[in-house]
C-alpha cells in the first residue's frame, strides 16, 4: 500500500507539493493526472526515495504483513527507458536483474520479455538497435522480473504506439492482480482511464479531484481534466 | 558492485574506440619498454667497456709516479639501474661519470649526446612520459562521463532502485577505470621483469612493487577526482574541462611554481660563487710549492721528530707522498664543508617540494617514479659521496705509495711499480638499497595515501546528495 499523508515538498522558493495526501490500496492501479510542474514526478521522487519530504508522512507497506517496503523491493518505468546500448535487450534484462539480486535462466529471461511484448527476434539485438517501445517494453520486463511490491511509472505509455500501450496496460493488469501496488504518473488520459483503477488529479501540487475510473467515461474524464486545468 | 565492474568491463570491450586505444597503449608500452631496455643495457655495456678501458690503462701503465698517476686520475661510472627505463630521473641532467683525479673533486658530466638533440627538450619516450602524462589524460577522458552519463541517461534511477547505493555505484565505475589502468601497469612492469629476469633482485622487485603501488595510488587519485568533480558539478563538460585545468596545475604550473618556491627558500650558490669558496678556503691550506707556508714547516717539523731525524734527506720515506696527503685532507675537509652545505640544501629542497604534495599529488608521484627507478637527486647524493669516498681511497693510496712505498724525500722520479696499480680496487658502487632509503619518501606516500582517502571521503559525502533534488 502506498500512503502520503499532508505531504510539502519546496524547491527553494517554488512549492512542488501541498498538503498532498493520497492512497493506493494492494491490487490498486492509480493514475495520477497533471500538467508538466503539478508535481508528479516529485511525487515519485519521494516515493523512490530520491528525496526528502519537508513535512508530511510517506508509507509504503506490505499489507500482508504491515512491514515496511525497502527500495529495493519497488519497481520502476520511467517516462524513457535508457538501457545500456552495448547489452541486447536480453543481457540488460540479465544485468538489472542480477543487481537487484536476482538470478535467471536464459529460458526464463526470455519469457519475461516474451510476456511483456517483445519478439523473440529482438532478444539478442543491441539496445542501440531498438525503438522507444521495444526499450519500453524492456523497461517493463525489467520492473515485472523483479516481482516487486510496489511499482512507480513516470509516464510509461508515452511515445509507444497504441499496440504497445495497449500491451502496457494489459501488463499492469496483471501485475495488480499478483497483488502489486501501482502509481502511475501520466498525461494521457485515455490510457489512465482504461488501465486504472482510481485517478487523481493533481494541480500546483495538491491533488484537486479523486475518482474511480468506472464512475467516468473518458469524455468526461478529459473534460473534468480540462476544466481543473483551466480553473 | 562486481556485477556493475562486470557490466563497465562489457562495455569498454564492446566499443572499437576503446579496444584501438588499449590496443595501442599496450603496443607503445610494449615498445618503449622494450627499446628502453635494448638502450638501457647498451649504457650498461658502454660503460663496463670504458670501465675495463681504464682499468687496463691502469694495469698497462707500467712502473710511474704515483703522483703523476693521481693527476692522470680515473673515473667513477654510475651505473645504470636495470629499472632506468622506467623513469630515467636526474640522470639525463646529470650525467653518469666522474673524473676522480687528485687535489679537486670534480662534477659529474659526460650526459649521453643524445641528451643534446633539440627533439630531447621534450624528453624521450620513457614509461615514466607515458605512465605520467598520457594515461592520466586517457583515464580522464574516459572518467568524466562515467557517472553523468548515467544521470543524462536517466539510467542512473534505475540502478538505485535496483538496490544499489550511489557510493556503489560510483566506486563499482571508478575500479573499473582503476582496473584498467592497473592493466597498464602490470603489462609495463612484466614486461621489465621478464626483459631483466636475469638481473632482477630483491631490491629491484621491491622497486617495483613501490612504482606500481606509486602509478595505481596516482590513477585512483586522477579518476576518483575526476569523478568527484562530475558529482559535485553533475555536468560533464564542466568536469572535464576543470579536471584538465587541474591537471595542468599539477603536471606543468605547480612543479614550476614549487620549484622556484623551495629556490627562494633555500637559495643555493652560484658555480662561480661555490668555486671561488672553495679556492679561498683551499688557499688557507698547505701550499706546498712555498718552501716558506708555515703549516708545510710545522709538518716538516713533526716529521723529522717522528723519525727522530733533523733534516727532509735523512727521512727513509718521501715526505713530498705526506705533505700531498696532508693537502689533500685538507681539501677534503673544505670538500666536506662546502659540498656537505650544498647537499644539505639539495636535500632540503627535495623535502620541502615533497610537501607540496599535499596539494600537488603528481609531485609525489614523480618523486617516488624516480625514487623506484633509483635516479633521483637523493640516489643521486648518494652515488656522489660513494664516489667522493673513493677518490679518497684512490689518492690516500697514490700518497701512501709514494710516501713509504720506497721512494725518499726529494726522489721526484721515483716510481711506483706495475704491479701497486694494478693492486688499486676499482670503484663499485652498488646502489642504494630503497629499504634504506625509505624514510626519506614517506612524505610521499603519505600524499598519496592523504589524497586517496580524502577523496573516497568527499565521494561517499556527496553521493548521498542525489541528482534529483533539483525542481
Amino acid at each position: 500500500m502506498i500512503q502520503l499523508i499532508n505531504v510539502n515538498k519546496k524547491f527553494k522558493d517554488k512549492v512542488a507539493l501541498k498538503n498532498l495526501s493520497l492512497e493506493v490500496k494492494s491490487g490498486e492501479i492509480y493514475g495520477l493526472l497533471g500538467a508538466n510542474g503539478a508535481g508528479k514526478s516529485t511525487t515519485l521522487n519521494l516515493l523512490l526515495g530520491f528525496l526528502n519530504a519537508d513535512k508530511g508522512q510517506i508509507n509504503l507497506i506490505d499489507s500482508n504483513d504491515s512491514s515496511i517496503i525497502n527500495q529495493d523491493r519497488i519497481g520502476y518505468i520511467p517516462e524513457n527507458v535508457n538501457l545500456y546500448p552495448y547489452l541486447t535487450g536480453l543481457e540488460n534484462l540479465d544485468y538489472f536483474s542480477k543487481l537487484a539480486g536476482l538470478k535467471f535462466k536464459s529460458s526464463e529471461l526470455r519469457e519475461f520479455l516474451s510476456e511483456c511484448g517483445l519478439e523473440k527476434e529482438a532478444f539478442n539485438k543491441y539496445i542501440s538497435e531498438y525503438s522507444k517501445g521495444m526499450r519500453q517494453k524492456v523497461g517493463i520486463a525489467i520492473a515485472y522480473a523483479k516481482n516487486a511490491k510496489i511499482y512507480l511509472l513516470d509516464e510509461p505509455a508515452s511515445g509507444l504506439d497504441p499496440l504497445s500501450s495497449n500491451e502496457l496496460s494489459r501488463m499492469l493488469k496483471k501485475m495488480s492482480k499478483r497483488g502489486a501496488t501501482i502509481l502511475m504518473a501520466s498525461h494521457d488520459i485515455f490510457r489512465v482511464r482504461e488501465t486504472c483503477h482510481k485517478i487523481g488529479i493533481l494541480k500546483n501540487g495538491s491533488l484537486v479531484k479523486e475518482m474511480f475510473s468506472k464512475d467516468v467515461s473518458p469524455v468526461e474524464l478529459e473534460s473534468l481534466y480540462l476544466d481543473y486545468m483551466k480553473n | 558492485m562486481s556485477i556493475i565492474f562486470f557490466n563497465e568491463w562489457k562495455g569498454l570491450f564492446r566499443n572499437k574506440l576503446f579496444l584501438f586505444f588499449i590496443s595501442f597503449f599496450l603496443l607503445l608500452l610494449f615498445i618503449v619498454t622494450f627499446f628502453g631496455n635494448i638502450q638501457n643495457k647498451k649504457q650498461i655495456l658502454n660503460q663496463q667497456e670504458a670501465k675495463n678501458h681504464i682499468r687496463d690503462q691502469w694495469d698497462e701503465m707500467g712502473p710511474s709516479n704515483p703522483h703523476s698517476a693521481a693527476h692522470f686520475g680515473t673515473y667513477a661510472f654510475k651505473s645504470n639501474s636495470i629499472l632506468n627505463s622506467l623513469d630515467e630521473g636526474v640522470n639525463a641532467v646529470t650525467g653518469l661519470v666522474l673524473r676522480l683525479e687528485g687535489h679537486k673533486q670534480n662534477e659529474v658530466a659526460f650526459s649521453e649526446s643524445s641528451q643534446s638533440l633539440t627533439i630531447s627538450t621534450f624528453g624521450k619516450l620513457k614509461v615514466s612520459l607515458l605512465f605520467q602524462f598520457i594515461i592520466p589524460l586517457f583515464l580522464i577522458f574516459l572518467a568524466f562521463n562515467t557517472y553523468t552519463s548515467e544521470i543524462s541517461s536517466g539510467r542512473l534511477k534505475l540502478l538505485l532502485i535496483q538496490g544499489n547505493s550511489m557510493s556503489k555505484i560510483i566506486f563499482a565505475k571508478i575500479f573499473t577505470l582503476l582496473s584498467l589502468a592497473t592493466l597498464l601497469l602490470l603489462f609495463t612492469i612484466l614486461v621489465q621483469f621478464f626483459l631483466n629476469i636475469n638481473y632482477i633482485k630483491l631490491d629491484q622487485i621491491t622497486r617495483l612493487v613501490i612504482f606500481f603501488f606509486s602509478y595505481f595510488l596516482y590513477y585512483f587519485i586522477i579518476i576518483s577526482f575526476t569523478v568527484f568533480l562530475s558529482l559535485l558539478l553533475k555536468k560533464s563538460t564542466s568536469a572535464l574541462s576543470l579536471t584538465i585545468i587541474t591537471w595542468l596545475l599539477w603536471t606543468i604550473f605547480i612543479p614550476k611554481t614549487v620549484g622556484n618556491f623551495t629556490e627562494s627558500l633555500t637559495p643555493l650558490s652560484t658555480r662561480i660563487e661555490l668555486s671561488e669558496k672553495i679556492q679561498d678556503d683551499r688557499s688557507k691550506g698547505i701550499d706546498g710549492h712555498n718552501p716558506f707556508d708555515d703549516r708545510k714547516i710545522e709538518l716538516e717539523k713533526e716529521i723529522l721528530a717522528r723519525y727522530e731525524v733533523d733534516s727532509l734527506s735523512h727521512l727513509p720515506i718521501n715526505f713530498a707522498g705526506i705533505l700531498m696527503q696532508a693537502d689533500e685532507e685538507f681539501g677534503n675537509q673544505v670538500w666536506d664543508k662546502h659540498y656537505g652545505e650544498l647537499y644539505e640544501k639539495l636535500e632540503t629542497q627535495k623535502r620541502n617540494y615533497q610537501l607540496s604534495g599535499l596539494i600537488n599529488p603528481f609531485a609525489s608521484l614523480q618523486s617516488l617514479s624516480m625514487a623506484s627507478a633509483g635516479t633521483d637527486l637523493l640516489h643521486h647524493l648518494d652515488f656522489l659521496s660513494h664516489a667522493e669516498k673513493y677518490r679518497r681511497y684512490f689518492i690516500k693510496t697514490l700518497n701512501d705509495e709514494y710516501a713509504f712505498g720506497g721512494s725518499k724525500t726529494g726522489e721526484r722520479g721515483w716510481k711506483a711499480s706495475q704491479d701497486f696499480f694494478r693492486s688499486i680496487k676499482d670503484f663499485s658502487y652498488n646502489e642504494a638499497n630503497f629499504i634504506s632509503m625509505k624514510n626519506k619518501y614517506f612524505i610521499d606516500i603519505f600524499c598519496l595515501f592523504l589524497w586517496s582517502l580524502s577523496l573516497v571521503c568527499l565521494i561517499i559525502y556527496y553521493s548521498k546528495n542525489h541528482p534529483f533534488n533539483e525542481y
